[in-house]
Protein backbone atom coordinates (compact mmCIF):
# COMPACT_ATOMS: atom_id res chain seq x y z
CA UNK A 1 0.00 0.00 0.00
CA UNK A 2 2.74 2.77 1.05
CA UNK A 3 4.32 1.64 -2.73
CA UNK A 4 1.41 2.33 -4.22
CA UNK A 5 0.27 5.55 -2.17
CA UNK A 6 4.03 6.95 -3.20
CA UNK A 7 3.60 6.47 -6.98
CA UNK A 8 -0.27 8.31 -6.73
CA UNK A 9 0.82 10.76 -4.60
CA UNK A 10 3.91 11.51 -7.12
CA UNK A 11 1.75 11.29 -10.25
CA UNK A 12 -0.75 14.35 -8.46
CA UNK A 13 2.21 16.09 -7.88
CA UNK A 14 2.98 16.21 -11.58
CA UNK A 15 -0.60 17.10 -12.07
CA UNK A 16 -0.94 19.81 -9.58
CA UNK A 17 2.89 21.45 -10.91
CA UNK A 18 0.72 22.14 -14.53
CA UNK A 19 -1.86 24.14 -13.30
CA UNK A 20 -0.05 26.44 -10.32
CA UNK A 21 -1.75 29.59 -11.67
CA UNK A 22 -5.42 28.85 -11.50
CA UNK A 23 -4.88 26.68 -8.37
CA UNK A 24 -3.63 30.20 -6.68
CA UNK A 25 -6.88 31.98 -7.98
CA UNK A 26 -9.00 29.60 -6.66
CA UNK A 27 -7.44 30.15 -3.56
CA UNK A 28 -8.73 33.95 -3.56
CA UNK A 29 -12.52 32.35 -2.86
CA UNK A 30 -10.95 30.18 0.25
CA UNK A 31 -9.99 33.36 1.75
CA UNK A 32 -11.87 36.45 0.52
CA UNK A 33 -14.62 34.40 2.04
CA UNK A 34 -13.68 34.42 6.22
CA UNK A 35 -12.35 37.77 5.31
CA UNK A 36 -16.05 38.93 4.80
CA UNK A 37 -17.23 37.90 7.60
CA UNK A 38 -14.49 38.99 9.57
CA UNK A 39 -15.19 42.35 8.45
CA UNK A 40 -18.89 42.01 9.36
CA UNK A 41 -17.98 40.83 12.91
CA UNK A 42 -15.19 43.35 13.61
CA UNK A 43 -17.83 46.10 12.75
CA UNK A 44 -20.42 44.64 15.01
CA UNK A 45 -17.87 44.16 17.91
CA UNK A 46 -17.33 48.10 17.33
CA UNK A 47 -20.41 49.31 17.40
CA UNK A 48 -20.94 47.29 20.65
CA UNK A 49 -18.23 48.94 22.35
CA UNK A 50 -15.02 46.52 21.81
CA UNK A 51 -16.33 43.19 22.43
CA UNK A 52 -19.43 40.75 21.18
CA UNK A 53 -20.00 38.20 23.63
CA UNK A 54 -16.43 38.25 24.59
CA UNK A 55 -14.85 38.48 20.95
CA UNK A 56 -13.10 41.64 20.35
CA UNK A 57 -12.27 42.13 16.83
CA UNK A 58 -8.03 40.33 17.19
CA UNK A 59 -9.82 37.44 18.53
CA UNK A 60 -12.49 37.07 15.69
CA UNK A 61 -9.65 37.88 13.92
CA UNK A 62 -7.65 34.84 15.38
CA UNK A 63 -10.84 33.07 14.89
CA UNK A 64 -11.03 33.29 11.06
CA UNK A 65 -7.20 33.39 10.48
CA UNK A 66 -7.38 29.57 12.15
CA UNK A 67 -11.01 28.69 10.11
CA UNK A 68 -9.45 29.80 6.87
CA UNK A 69 -6.29 27.26 7.74
CA UNK A 70 -9.14 24.45 8.82
CA UNK A 71 -11.37 24.70 5.88
CA UNK A 72 -8.34 24.66 3.79
CA UNK A 73 -6.82 21.82 4.49
CA UNK A 74 -10.46 19.82 5.59
CA UNK A 75 -12.62 21.04 2.37
CA UNK A 76 -13.23 18.15 -0.08
CA UNK A 77 -14.43 18.72 -3.59
CA UNK A 78 -14.68 15.80 -4.88
CA UNK A 79 -18.34 15.36 -5.18
CA UNK A 80 -17.99 18.03 -8.39
CA UNK A 81 -15.21 15.55 -10.09
CA UNK A 82 -16.21 12.62 -9.75
CA UNK A 83 -19.76 13.99 -11.22
CA UNK A 84 -17.99 14.70 -14.32
CA UNK A 85 -16.29 11.32 -14.27
CA UNK A 86 -19.57 9.55 -13.86
CA UNK A 87 -21.19 11.60 -16.55
CA UNK A 88 -18.69 11.22 -19.17
CA UNK A 89 -18.05 7.75 -18.62
CA UNK A 90 -13.84 8.51 -17.43
CA UNK A 91 -15.17 5.97 -14.41
CA UNK A 92 -14.67 3.23 -16.48
CA UNK A 93 -11.28 2.71 -16.72
CA UNK A 94 -10.21 3.61 -13.58
CA UNK A 95 -12.78 0.62 -12.07
CA UNK A 96 -11.53 -2.12 -13.40
CA UNK A 97 -8.11 -1.30 -12.14
CA UNK A 98 -7.13 -3.75 -9.25
CA UNK A 99 -6.99 -0.29 -6.56
CA UNK A 100 -10.59 1.16 -5.08
CA UNK A 101 -10.73 4.72 -6.86
CA UNK A 102 -10.99 6.10 -3.27
CA UNK A 103 -7.47 6.09 -3.34
CA UNK A 104 -6.96 8.32 -5.80
CA UNK A 105 -9.27 10.87 -4.28
CA UNK A 106 -7.14 11.02 -1.13
CA UNK A 107 -4.30 11.13 -2.74
CA UNK A 108 -5.23 14.11 -4.65
CA UNK A 109 -6.54 15.48 -1.57
CA UNK A 110 -3.21 15.37 0.46
CA UNK A 111 -1.47 16.80 -2.26
CA UNK A 112 -3.30 19.29 -3.44
CA UNK A 113 -3.76 20.80 -0.08
CA UNK A 114 -0.38 21.02 1.19
CA UNK A 115 0.34 22.05 -2.06
CA UNK A 116 -1.78 25.25 -2.50
CA UNK A 117 -1.29 25.74 1.67
CA UNK A 118 1.91 27.67 0.84
CA UNK A 119 0.09 30.14 -1.12
CA UNK A 120 -2.96 31.04 1.76
CA UNK A 121 -0.19 32.39 4.06
CA UNK A 122 1.13 35.53 2.90
CA UNK A 123 -2.80 36.83 2.85
CA UNK A 124 -2.99 34.99 6.40
CA UNK A 125 -0.30 37.33 7.15
CA UNK A 126 -1.59 40.54 5.98
CA UNK A 127 -4.84 39.66 8.30
CA UNK A 128 -2.61 39.54 11.55
CA UNK A 129 -0.73 42.65 10.71
CA UNK A 130 -4.61 44.27 9.90
CA UNK A 131 -6.58 43.43 13.04
CA UNK A 132 -3.37 42.63 15.23
CA UNK A 133 -3.75 38.99 16.10
CA UNK A 134 -2.28 37.43 18.61
CA UNK A 135 -2.14 33.77 19.63
CA UNK A 136 -1.76 32.40 22.40
CA UNK A 137 -1.73 28.46 22.11
CA UNK A 138 -1.17 25.88 24.90
CA UNK A 139 0.74 22.87 24.14
CA UNK A 140 -2.74 20.46 24.97
CA UNK A 141 -4.89 22.82 22.42
CA UNK A 142 -2.04 21.84 19.67
CA UNK A 143 -1.86 18.46 20.66
CA UNK A 144 -5.50 17.91 20.15
CA UNK A 145 -5.89 20.15 17.56
CA UNK A 146 -4.13 18.12 14.90
CA UNK A 147 -5.95 15.25 15.47
CA UNK A 148 -9.48 17.19 15.63
CA UNK A 149 -8.51 18.63 12.11
CA UNK A 150 -7.44 15.05 10.88
CA UNK A 151 -10.97 13.95 12.31
CA UNK A 152 -12.66 16.84 10.61
CA UNK A 153 -10.97 16.23 7.22
CA UNK A 154 -11.67 12.49 7.08
CA UNK A 155 -15.60 13.04 8.05
CA UNK A 156 -15.92 15.96 5.33
CA UNK A 157 -13.89 13.81 2.64
CA UNK A 158 -16.05 10.57 3.49
CA UNK A 159 -19.51 12.98 3.08
CA UNK A 160 -18.27 14.48 -0.10
CA UNK A 161 -17.40 10.68 -1.33
CA UNK A 162 -21.28 9.54 -0.36
CA UNK A 163 -22.64 12.04 -2.31
CA UNK A 164 -20.42 11.53 -5.22
CA UNK A 165 -20.96 7.83 -5.38
CA UNK A 166 -24.58 9.28 -5.08
CA UNK A 167 -24.27 10.13 -8.79
CA UNK A 168 -23.84 6.38 -9.84
CA UNK A 169 -27.96 7.12 -9.32
CA UNK A 170 -28.11 11.06 -9.95
CA UNK A 171 -25.67 11.15 -13.15
CA UNK A 172 -26.21 15.19 -11.53
CA UNK A 173 -25.10 15.81 -8.28
CA UNK A 174 -24.07 19.36 -8.38
CA UNK A 175 -27.20 20.49 -7.29
CA UNK A 176 -27.28 18.29 -4.07
CA UNK A 177 -23.25 19.13 -3.69
CA UNK A 178 -23.80 22.87 -3.22
CA UNK A 179 -26.99 22.13 -1.22
CA UNK A 180 -24.86 21.05 1.38
CA UNK A 181 -22.02 23.25 1.10
CA UNK A 182 -24.38 26.21 1.46
CA UNK A 183 -25.81 24.20 4.87
CA UNK A 184 -22.47 23.41 5.77
CA UNK A 185 -21.84 27.31 5.19
CA UNK A 186 -24.46 28.39 8.42
CA UNK A 187 -23.88 25.55 10.72
CA UNK A 188 -19.92 24.56 10.30
CA UNK A 189 -19.15 28.41 12.04
CA UNK A 190 -18.39 30.27 8.70
CA UNK A 191 -20.69 32.86 9.45
CA UNK A 192 -20.06 32.91 13.30
CA UNK A 193 -18.25 31.40 15.90
CA UNK A 194 -20.32 28.28 16.61
CA UNK A 195 -20.95 29.89 20.32
CA UNK A 196 -22.33 33.04 18.83
CA UNK A 197 -25.25 31.33 17.32
CA UNK A 198 -28.45 32.42 18.08
CA UNK A 199 -30.14 28.95 20.42
CA UNK A 200 -31.60 26.33 17.75
CA UNK A 201 -29.28 26.84 15.38
CA UNK A 202 -26.36 26.30 17.65
CA UNK A 203 -28.05 23.08 18.70
CA UNK A 204 -28.35 21.98 15.09
CA UNK A 205 -24.45 22.50 14.24
CA UNK A 206 -23.43 20.27 17.71
CA UNK A 207 -25.88 17.85 16.84
CA UNK A 208 -26.02 17.44 12.83
CA UNK A 209 -22.17 16.96 11.41
CA UNK A 210 -21.51 20.43 10.48
CA UNK A 211 -20.67 21.76 13.46
CA UNK A 212 -17.44 18.82 13.37
CA UNK A 213 -16.80 20.16 10.12
CA UNK A 214 -14.80 23.10 10.75
CA UNK A 215 -15.88 24.91 14.09
CA UNK A 216 -14.76 22.28 16.00
CA UNK A 217 -10.81 21.90 15.39
CA UNK A 218 -10.72 25.69 15.01
CA UNK A 219 -12.35 26.35 18.49
CA UNK A 220 -10.40 23.53 19.85
CA UNK A 221 -6.84 25.64 18.71
CA UNK A 222 -8.18 28.70 19.31
CA UNK A 223 -9.02 28.10 22.99
CA UNK A 224 -12.99 28.32 22.55
CA UNK A 225 -13.43 24.82 24.55
CA UNK A 226 -11.60 24.09 27.83
CA UNK A 227 -9.98 20.30 28.14
CA UNK A 228 -13.29 18.25 29.20
CA UNK A 229 -15.28 19.95 26.51
CA UNK A 230 -12.35 19.79 23.49
CA UNK A 231 -12.36 15.79 24.42
CA UNK A 232 -16.23 15.33 24.28
CA UNK A 233 -16.77 17.09 20.83
CA UNK A 234 -13.60 15.74 19.61
CA UNK A 235 -15.74 12.18 20.55
CA UNK A 236 -18.30 13.12 18.62
CA UNK A 237 -16.14 13.91 15.30
CA UNK A 238 -15.16 9.92 15.87
CA UNK A 239 -18.97 8.99 15.81
CA UNK A 240 -19.08 11.38 12.89
CA UNK A 241 -16.43 9.90 11.14
CA UNK A 242 -17.64 6.39 12.06
CA UNK A 243 -21.37 6.78 10.49
CA UNK A 244 -20.10 8.70 7.02
CA UNK A 245 -17.33 5.73 6.84
CA UNK A 246 -20.14 3.17 6.88
CA UNK A 247 -22.64 5.35 5.00
CA UNK A 248 -20.11 5.89 2.11
CA UNK A 249 -19.01 2.30 2.11
CA UNK A 250 -22.59 1.32 1.51
CA UNK A 251 -23.51 4.08 -0.76
CA UNK A 252 -20.18 3.30 -2.84
CA UNK A 253 -21.01 -0.77 -3.08
CA UNK A 254 -24.30 -0.30 -4.10
CA UNK A 255 -23.76 2.73 -6.41
CA UNK A 256 -21.10 0.48 -8.52
CA UNK A 257 -23.70 -2.18 -9.26
CA UNK A 258 -26.10 0.64 -10.64
CA UNK A 259 -23.34 1.97 -12.73
CA UNK A 260 -24.42 1.74 -16.13
CA UNK A 261 -21.08 3.90 -17.48
CA UNK A 262 -22.64 6.66 -19.48
CA UNK A 263 -21.31 7.15 -22.65
CA UNK A 264 -19.62 3.89 -22.83
CA UNK B 1 -31.47 50.22 -32.49
CA UNK B 2 -34.46 48.20 -33.42
CA UNK B 3 -32.95 45.48 -34.92
CA UNK B 4 -30.47 44.98 -31.76
CA UNK B 5 -33.60 45.06 -29.95
CA UNK B 6 -35.24 41.98 -32.01
CA UNK B 7 -31.82 40.11 -31.73
CA UNK B 8 -31.40 40.25 -28.13
CA UNK B 9 -34.86 38.97 -28.34
CA UNK B 10 -33.72 36.18 -30.42
CA UNK B 11 -30.96 35.65 -28.69
CA UNK B 12 -33.01 35.16 -25.45
CA UNK B 13 -35.59 32.60 -27.17
CA UNK B 14 -32.64 30.34 -28.23
CA UNK B 15 -31.89 30.06 -24.91
CA UNK B 16 -34.75 29.72 -23.35
CA UNK B 17 -35.38 26.35 -25.55
CA UNK B 18 -31.71 25.72 -24.60
CA UNK B 19 -32.68 25.58 -20.44
CA UNK B 20 -36.08 23.84 -20.92
CA UNK B 21 -34.66 20.92 -22.16
CA UNK B 22 -33.32 19.91 -18.83
CA UNK B 23 -35.95 20.83 -16.47
CA UNK B 24 -34.64 19.27 -13.95
CA UNK B 25 -31.74 20.76 -13.67
CA UNK B 26 -33.61 24.00 -13.80
CA UNK B 27 -35.82 23.38 -10.72
CA UNK B 28 -33.23 22.50 -8.75
CA UNK B 29 -31.01 25.67 -9.77
CA UNK B 30 -34.07 27.99 -8.55
CA UNK B 31 -34.39 25.84 -5.12
CA UNK B 32 -30.70 26.34 -4.89
CA UNK B 33 -30.41 30.07 -5.33
CA UNK B 34 -33.79 30.62 -2.70
CA UNK B 35 -31.78 28.19 -0.34
CA UNK B 36 -28.44 31.00 -0.72
CA UNK B 37 -30.72 33.80 -0.60
CA UNK B 38 -32.14 32.90 2.61
CA UNK B 39 -28.63 32.22 4.18
CA UNK B 40 -26.71 35.48 3.44
CA UNK B 41 -30.38 37.20 4.63
CA UNK B 42 -29.90 34.62 7.80
CA UNK B 43 -26.09 36.13 8.39
CA UNK B 44 -27.42 39.47 8.24
CA UNK B 45 -30.07 39.17 10.36
CA UNK B 46 -27.61 36.49 13.01
CA UNK B 47 -25.05 39.91 12.93
CA UNK B 48 -27.71 41.99 13.63
CA UNK B 49 -29.10 40.68 16.62
CA UNK B 50 -25.78 41.42 18.14
CA UNK B 51 -26.31 45.27 17.23
CA UNK B 52 -28.42 48.17 16.16
CA UNK B 53 -26.06 49.66 13.98
CA UNK B 54 -23.02 48.01 12.07
CA UNK B 55 -20.90 51.03 10.91
CA UNK B 56 -23.73 52.89 10.63
CA UNK B 57 -25.84 50.85 8.99
CA UNK B 58 -28.62 50.16 9.75
CA UNK B 59 -30.75 46.43 9.78
CA UNK B 60 -33.22 48.26 7.16
CA UNK B 61 -30.05 49.85 5.06
CA UNK B 62 -28.44 46.40 5.42
CA UNK B 63 -31.12 44.50 4.07
CA UNK B 64 -31.36 47.11 0.96
CA UNK B 65 -27.25 46.44 0.69
CA UNK B 66 -28.01 42.35 0.76
CA UNK B 67 -30.98 43.09 -2.27
CA UNK B 68 -28.79 45.23 -4.26
CA UNK B 69 -26.46 43.09 -4.36
CA UNK B 70 -28.76 39.86 -5.09
CA UNK B 71 -30.16 42.37 -8.06
CA UNK B 72 -26.48 43.28 -9.83
CA UNK B 73 -24.94 40.01 -9.24
CA UNK B 74 -28.24 38.39 -10.78
CA UNK B 75 -27.70 40.80 -13.99
CA UNK B 76 -23.88 39.98 -13.81
CA UNK B 77 -25.15 35.79 -14.23
CA UNK B 78 -28.02 36.39 -16.48
CA UNK B 79 -26.29 37.83 -19.09
CA UNK B 80 -22.66 39.82 -18.62
CA UNK B 81 -20.75 36.50 -16.79
CA UNK B 82 -21.76 33.49 -19.40
CA UNK B 83 -21.28 35.84 -22.19
CA UNK B 84 -17.93 36.74 -21.00
CA UNK B 85 -17.46 33.00 -20.69
CA UNK B 86 -18.19 32.29 -24.04
CA UNK B 87 -15.99 35.13 -25.90
CA UNK B 88 -13.19 33.34 -23.95
CA UNK B 89 -14.11 29.71 -25.13
CA UNK B 90 -14.49 31.63 -28.68
CA UNK B 91 -11.22 32.75 -28.27
CA UNK B 92 -9.38 29.96 -27.73
CA UNK B 93 -11.16 27.87 -30.05
CA UNK B 94 -10.84 30.22 -32.72
CA UNK B 95 -14.86 30.09 -33.59
CA UNK B 96 -15.04 33.89 -32.85
CA UNK B 97 -14.09 34.39 -36.65
CA UNK B 98 -17.60 33.25 -37.29
CA UNK B 99 -19.28 36.06 -34.79
CA UNK B 100 -16.87 38.63 -36.69
CA UNK B 101 -18.21 38.04 -39.92
CA UNK B 102 -21.81 38.73 -39.02
CA UNK B 103 -23.56 42.44 -40.01
CA UNK B 104 -23.22 43.81 -36.37
CA UNK B 105 -21.31 45.33 -33.45
CA UNK B 106 -19.19 42.20 -32.35
CA UNK B 107 -18.79 43.78 -28.82
CA UNK B 108 -22.65 43.99 -28.66
CA UNK B 109 -23.08 40.04 -30.11
CA UNK B 110 -19.93 38.66 -27.09
CA UNK B 111 -22.06 40.71 -24.19
CA UNK B 112 -25.07 39.58 -24.71
CA UNK B 113 -25.27 36.45 -26.52
CA UNK B 114 -25.46 34.07 -23.40
CA UNK B 115 -28.39 34.11 -21.10
CA UNK B 116 -28.82 32.48 -17.94
CA UNK B 117 -32.14 32.26 -17.47
CA UNK B 118 -32.05 30.58 -13.36
CA UNK B 119 -30.86 33.92 -12.81
CA UNK B 120 -33.82 35.92 -13.05
CA UNK B 121 -35.05 34.01 -10.17
CA UNK B 122 -31.98 36.19 -8.31
CA UNK B 123 -32.53 39.63 -9.70
CA UNK B 124 -36.69 38.58 -8.68
CA UNK B 125 -35.69 37.64 -5.12
CA UNK B 126 -33.13 40.42 -4.71
CA UNK B 127 -36.23 43.20 -5.96
CA UNK B 128 -38.42 41.40 -3.45
CA UNK B 129 -35.66 42.17 -0.60
CA UNK B 130 -34.97 45.68 -1.62
CA UNK B 131 -38.59 46.19 -1.34
CA UNK B 132 -38.69 44.80 2.29
CA UNK B 133 -35.77 46.71 2.72
CA UNK B 134 -37.23 50.20 1.64
CA UNK B 135 -40.72 49.37 3.41
CA UNK B 136 -38.40 49.01 6.77
CA UNK B 137 -37.21 52.02 6.19
CA UNK B 138 -40.03 54.27 6.25
CA UNK B 139 -40.14 57.17 4.15
CA UNK B 140 -38.42 57.23 0.71
CA UNK B 141 -38.67 60.58 -1.05
CA UNK B 142 -38.60 60.93 -4.87
CA UNK B 143 -34.73 62.39 -5.05
CA UNK B 144 -33.93 59.33 -3.23
CA UNK B 145 -35.62 56.86 -5.16
CA UNK B 146 -34.48 58.65 -8.46
CA UNK B 147 -30.62 58.35 -7.20
CA UNK B 148 -30.86 54.46 -6.12
CA UNK B 149 -32.43 53.94 -9.91
CA UNK B 150 -29.59 55.76 -11.58
CA UNK B 151 -26.68 54.89 -9.39
CA UNK B 152 -27.64 50.93 -9.68
CA UNK B 153 -27.99 51.74 -13.34
CA UNK B 154 -24.41 52.78 -12.90
CA UNK B 155 -23.51 49.51 -11.11
CA UNK B 156 -24.39 47.21 -13.65
CA UNK B 157 -22.85 49.33 -15.98
CA UNK B 158 -19.28 48.98 -13.70
CA UNK B 159 -19.63 45.23 -13.43
CA UNK B 160 -20.47 44.88 -17.40
CA UNK B 161 -17.13 46.64 -18.11
CA UNK B 162 -15.23 44.93 -15.57
CA UNK B 163 -16.42 41.43 -17.26
CA UNK B 164 -15.76 42.74 -21.14
CA UNK B 165 -12.25 43.49 -20.04
CA UNK B 166 -11.69 40.19 -18.38
CA UNK B 167 -12.77 38.20 -21.22
CA UNK B 168 -11.03 40.83 -23.66
CA UNK B 169 -7.93 39.78 -22.19
CA UNK B 170 -8.49 36.38 -23.87
CA UNK B 171 -7.06 38.06 -26.73
CA UNK B 172 -3.81 38.20 -25.51
CA UNK B 173 -3.31 35.27 -23.09
CA UNK B 174 -5.58 32.70 -23.93
CA UNK B 175 -6.68 30.78 -20.64
CA UNK B 176 -7.94 33.16 -18.85
CA UNK B 177 -11.26 31.16 -17.57
CA UNK B 178 -9.69 31.60 -14.34
CA UNK B 179 -9.96 34.77 -14.16
CA UNK B 180 -13.49 35.62 -13.86
CA UNK B 181 -12.71 33.88 -10.57
CA UNK B 182 -11.26 36.87 -9.41
CA UNK B 183 -14.67 38.60 -10.43
CA UNK B 184 -16.64 35.98 -8.20
CA UNK B 185 -14.82 35.79 -5.38
CA UNK B 186 -14.48 39.62 -5.15
CA UNK B 187 -18.51 40.20 -5.67
CA UNK B 188 -19.09 37.42 -2.98
CA UNK B 189 -17.55 40.21 -1.07
CA UNK B 190 -19.57 42.64 -2.29
CA UNK B 191 -22.65 41.52 -0.13
CA UNK B 192 -21.48 43.89 2.89
CA UNK B 193 -20.96 47.58 2.03
CA UNK B 194 -17.67 48.27 1.37
CA UNK B 195 -16.89 50.81 4.43
CA UNK B 196 -16.35 48.03 7.10
CA UNK B 197 -13.57 46.37 5.10
CA UNK B 198 -9.64 46.94 5.85
CA UNK B 199 -8.25 49.39 3.53
CA UNK B 200 -6.58 47.05 0.89
CA UNK B 201 -9.89 45.04 0.11
CA UNK B 202 -12.11 48.28 -0.13
CA UNK B 203 -9.71 49.74 -1.99
CA UNK B 204 -9.58 47.01 -4.49
CA UNK B 205 -13.29 46.75 -4.44
CA UNK B 206 -13.93 50.49 -5.39
CA UNK B 207 -11.21 50.54 -8.06
CA UNK B 208 -9.84 47.81 -10.63
CA UNK B 209 -12.99 45.12 -9.27
CA UNK B 210 -15.55 47.94 -8.89
CA UNK B 211 -17.87 45.16 -7.61
CA UNK B 212 -18.06 47.22 -3.87
CA UNK B 213 -19.38 50.43 -5.20
CA UNK B 214 -21.60 49.03 -7.62
CA UNK B 215 -23.54 47.60 -4.63
CA UNK B 216 -22.35 50.10 -1.86
CA UNK B 217 -23.61 53.33 -3.80
CA UNK B 218 -27.46 52.55 -4.37
CA UNK B 219 -27.53 51.41 -0.71
CA UNK B 220 -26.27 54.74 0.27
CA UNK B 221 -28.50 56.83 -1.58
CA UNK B 222 -31.60 55.77 -0.19
CA UNK B 223 -30.21 55.63 3.59
CA UNK B 224 -29.19 59.47 2.91
CA UNK B 225 -25.62 58.61 2.85
CA UNK B 226 -25.00 59.83 -0.58
CA UNK B 227 -23.41 63.19 -1.08
CA UNK B 228 -23.88 65.35 -4.41
CA UNK B 229 -19.70 64.17 -5.17
CA UNK B 230 -20.55 60.43 -4.52
CA UNK B 231 -23.18 60.45 -7.36
CA UNK B 232 -20.78 62.60 -9.56
CA UNK B 233 -17.85 60.41 -8.65
CA UNK B 234 -20.24 57.20 -9.79
CA UNK B 235 -21.33 58.67 -12.82
CA UNK B 236 -17.87 60.07 -14.46
CA UNK B 237 -16.20 56.48 -12.91
CA UNK B 238 -19.36 55.00 -15.52
CA UNK B 239 -18.49 57.21 -18.68
CA UNK B 240 -14.65 56.90 -18.10
CA UNK B 241 -15.59 52.60 -17.63
CA UNK B 242 -17.44 52.49 -21.20
CA UNK B 243 -15.21 54.33 -22.89
CA UNK B 244 -12.32 52.71 -21.59
CA UNK B 245 -14.11 49.39 -22.25
CA UNK B 246 -14.63 50.27 -25.58
CA UNK B 247 -11.38 51.38 -26.60
CA UNK B 248 -10.22 47.92 -24.82
CA UNK B 249 -12.16 45.89 -26.23
CA UNK B 250 -10.63 47.20 -29.96
CA UNK B 251 -7.29 47.06 -28.72
CA UNK B 252 -7.86 43.69 -27.70
CA UNK B 253 -9.70 42.81 -31.26
CA UNK B 254 -6.49 43.80 -33.27
CA UNK B 255 -4.26 41.52 -31.76
CA UNK B 256 -6.49 38.74 -32.69
CA UNK B 257 -5.27 36.18 -34.92
CA UNK B 258 -7.99 33.03 -35.16
CA UNK B 259 -7.23 30.29 -33.96
CA UNK B 260 -8.60 27.89 -36.87
CA UNK B 261 -6.74 29.91 -39.65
Amino acid sequence: MIRVYRALLLAQLQVAAQYRLSMFLYLLFSIMRPVIFLAAWSAVALARGGSVNGFTPADFAAYYVILTVVQHLVTAWNQYDFELQVRMGQLSPRLVRPLDPIHYAIAENIIWKSFTFVGILPVLAVIVITYGVQFHFALWQIALFIPSLLLAASLQFLISWAIASSAFWTTRTHAVSSLFDRTSFIFAGQIAPLSLLPGVLQQVAYVLPFGYIFGVPTDILRGGHDLPTSLVLMSGQAVWVAIAFVASRIVWRFGVRAYTAVGA
Amino acid sequence: MRRYLRIVLLFARLEAQFELAYRTNFVFDLLQQVVITATSLGAVLILFSYTETMNGWTLPAMIVVVGVFYIVQGIGDLVFLPSAQQLIEQVRLGTLDFVLLKPLDAQFFVSLRRIKFTAIVEIALGVGIVAVGFAKLGTLDLLAGLLFLITLACGVVLVYVLLLVLGTLAFWFVRVENLLVVYEAFTDAARFPIDIYPFWLRFAMSSVVPVGIAVTVPAQAVSGRLDGLGVAAILAATVGAVAFGRWFWKTGLRSYTGASA
